[in-house]
């Protein structure tokens, strides 16, 4: 077989694991509904905080002052792909262990990168479809207008940004099925990447330290590039191509680690044997 | 391979009773290999210097008590555990490192484990799942599913959520997964050991399908003796980590002292016989011994070529009642203490 044949055989892999990850998410109904809810109920929490907070306090975008919910709600939006990177492969190897089906999986001709991919090919359907909704949410309940022709450099931005938390994710997954609830490990860098990315509050607010941390945070430019887009009106293709310089040889460092650390991982299980324990 | 990329190890679409294609394994071929494999965890040797063969179209049991090292070596053999030393084959590819994809499409696992599948999908859904993994196509996949469902005796429940199965229906469904791809080999750790009689039976009656008409080599790991005879072609017998004996089945029961029996006497005068008296009654058909201190109770043992009946026919024209006979102990049950006992072959 030749290996575009090859390739093509594998990426239809993914729609096995997407189906597989929908199914189960549907056979959690409750589970399903609530987080529907959850995005209403967010979308009023922040419309409340909105308004205790003066505009005068938040960074101006274009020159414009914003509200709290139009400074929030980006934040959030790349926020929520920075949970899908990191915790969700994490979460998925830890599942796999839990359920015992670890072993029978990799048992098959599967290659790696697709299991991996397989883990979040679910979450990177699910997730977007659920941030327009929060995006929609947030626009009808909260009157908050978005840029549209901000969207599709964004959209571009997120694409380069998700390989980059999706190797922390592999990383992570790497230490979960090295030290099994590693997912705690990947929850502190979680919080240390979104406590300095300015997406709840501005990072003029930490302490110099940490600013000057949040200053090179991947996540943090993400976030501040994003909203130029979303809710500027003179922000464009040039300000995402500097993002983009930036995220790229970022994406390649993290993805280059994860995926080694994650052999490097499975090699070690094979090695002691302890491929499916948990 | 199909020109669509389906990836199969063997055609299916042949049937299940089509003769085997030009070039598929044939009966007597070697398709896995053991050879000097060494592993220990910590201080603990689990296997030392295993070898063994397993051809195509044969059903190698694997016999041993707990901890005698057969998870082991299926593990070592799947590509989930690395030797210390030795190497395995499986159809002449060598399992290295992290195992290839390659490798990973020569042999259907059935694994020892009670949670293998995704509970809140139903059997359907984790064999196409899993069937897909093998590349083929949903379509492919869902029918080949259905008709293993069918084979196990599942198909009524094709479509309840596997947490609803009981745990033979999750095993048959294991066996099923591991026979999706049709592989040339099939690995199987302890499938019946929790199985009711009837259900065991159906299992072994599936594989020995397969064995036999698909030239599958199957490498069947059990603790079970008495199911070795009439299902297994050949048995390797592992007690702490090291092979005791692989031979014919016939040839490992043939070995084995002749069975004994308990059996409770009482003369025609109503006494109950000491075992002297019973070896005067009985001549050279069997030998006798006392069965403790329990009256009228001895030990017969039938000579090589006598059955009990031949035994104790004697006994039963001199006037002695037969009250009850119990096997001291299933033959195969003798077979295994008697390999493995430390002064043993």
């Amino acid at each position: 077989m030749s290996s575009a044949a090859a390739a093509r055989v594998e990426a239809r892999k993914l729609a096995a694991f997407l189906r597989r990850d929908l199914l189960q998410a549907l056979s959690y109904r409750a589970a399903f509904v609530s987080d529907i809810v959850n995005v209403v109920i967010q979308v009023i929490v922040f419309g409340f905080v909105s308004k205790l907070i003066d505009a005068s306090a938040l960074p101006t975008v274009d020159g414009s002052w914003i509200s709290y919910i139009e400074f929030a709600v980006v934040g959030i939006l790349v926020s929520s792909f920075l949970q899908l990177g990191i915790g969700r492969v994490s979460t998925a190897v830890r599942t796999e262990q839990l359920m015992g089906t670890l072993e029978p999986l990799l048992a098959t001709p599967t290659s790696l990168t697709v299991v991996q991919l397989g883990w979040v090919a679910y979450d990177l359907v699910y997730v977007p479809v659920r941030t327009i909704a929060f995006l929609l949410a947030v626009s009808i309940v909260a009157d908050v207008s978005f840029n549209p022709g901000g969207v599709p450099a964004t959209l571009v931005l997120l694409l380069v940004f998700l390989p980059f938390v999706w190797g922390l994710g592999v990383l992570g997954a790497a230490t979960t099925i090295t030290f099994r609830r590693g997912v705690g490990v990947v929850g502190l860098v979680t919080t240390l990447l979104s406590v300095t990315s300015g997406a709840y509050f501005p990072v003029t607010v930490l302490p110099s330290w940490l600013q000057r941390f949040a200053e090179r945070n991947p996540l943090t430019m993400t976030i501040d590039t994003a909203r130029e887009l979303l809710l500027g009106g003179s922000a464009g293709w040039n300000e995402v191509w500097q993002t983009v310089a930036i995220l790229v040889p970022a994406s390649i460092l993290t993805l280059t680690v994860g995926v080694a650390a994650f052999g490097l991982a499975l090699r070690r299980e094979r090695r002691l044997g302890t491929t499916g324990s948990y | 391979m199909r020109d669509d990329g389906y990836l199969m190890t063997r055609d299916l679409t042949a049937g299940r009773t089509a003769p085997l294609a030009a070039g598929a394994e044939r009966p007597g071929d070697e398709s896995v290999r053991v050879n000097d494999v060494w592993r220990a965890f910590g201080e603990r040797e689990a296997l030392r210097g295993v070898s063994l063969v397993v051809e195509a179209g044969e059903i190698h049991a694997l016999l041993g008590p707990n901890g005698a090292g057969k998870t082991t070596l299926m593990r070592v053999l799947t590509g989930m555990l690395s030797p210390d030393r030795g190497s395995v084959e499986v159809m002449g590819m060598r399992a290295e490192r992290l195992v290839s994809r390659g490798y990973r499409r020569l042999f259907g696992l059935v694994p020892s484990g009670d949670r293998t599948f995704y509970l809140r999908l139903s059997g359907l859904e984790n064999l196409r799942f899993f069937g897909r993994l093998h590349g083929m196509s949903k379509r492919d996949a869902t029918e080949r599913a259905m008709t293993l469902l069918a084979m196990v005796g599942l198909d009524d429940v094709a479509r309840a959520p596997v947490n609803t199965y009981s745990h033979g229906m999750q095993k048959r469904l294991s066996v099923a997964r591991g026979m999706f791809a049709d592989p040339p080999v099939l690995i199987i750790d302890e499938p019946t050991h929790d199985l009711d009689p009837e259900n065991a039976e159906r299992v072994r009656d599936l594989i020995r399908a397969v064995a036999h008409e698909r030239a599958t080599a199957v490498l069947w790991a059990t603790q079970r003796l008495e199911e070795i005879r009439g299902f297994a072609d050949r048995v390797t017998l592992l007690h702490r980590g090291e092979v005791k004996v692989t031979s014919s089945v016939p040839s490992f029961l043939a070995a084995v002292p002749d069975t004994s029996y308990l059996v409770h006497i009482r003369a025609a005068d109503g006494s109950a016989p000491t075992a002297a008296a019973c070896l005067v009654v009985l001549g050279p058909a069997a030998t006798v011994d006392e069965a403790g201190d329990e009256p009228g109770h001895v030990v017969v043992t039938p000579v090589t070529g006598s059955t009990l009946g031949d035994a104790l026919a004697p006994l039963l024209a001199a006037g002695y009642d037969v009250l009850g006979v119990r096997e001291e102990r299933p033959g195969v049950e003798r077979a295994f203490l008697w390999f493995t006992r430390e002064d043993g072959p």
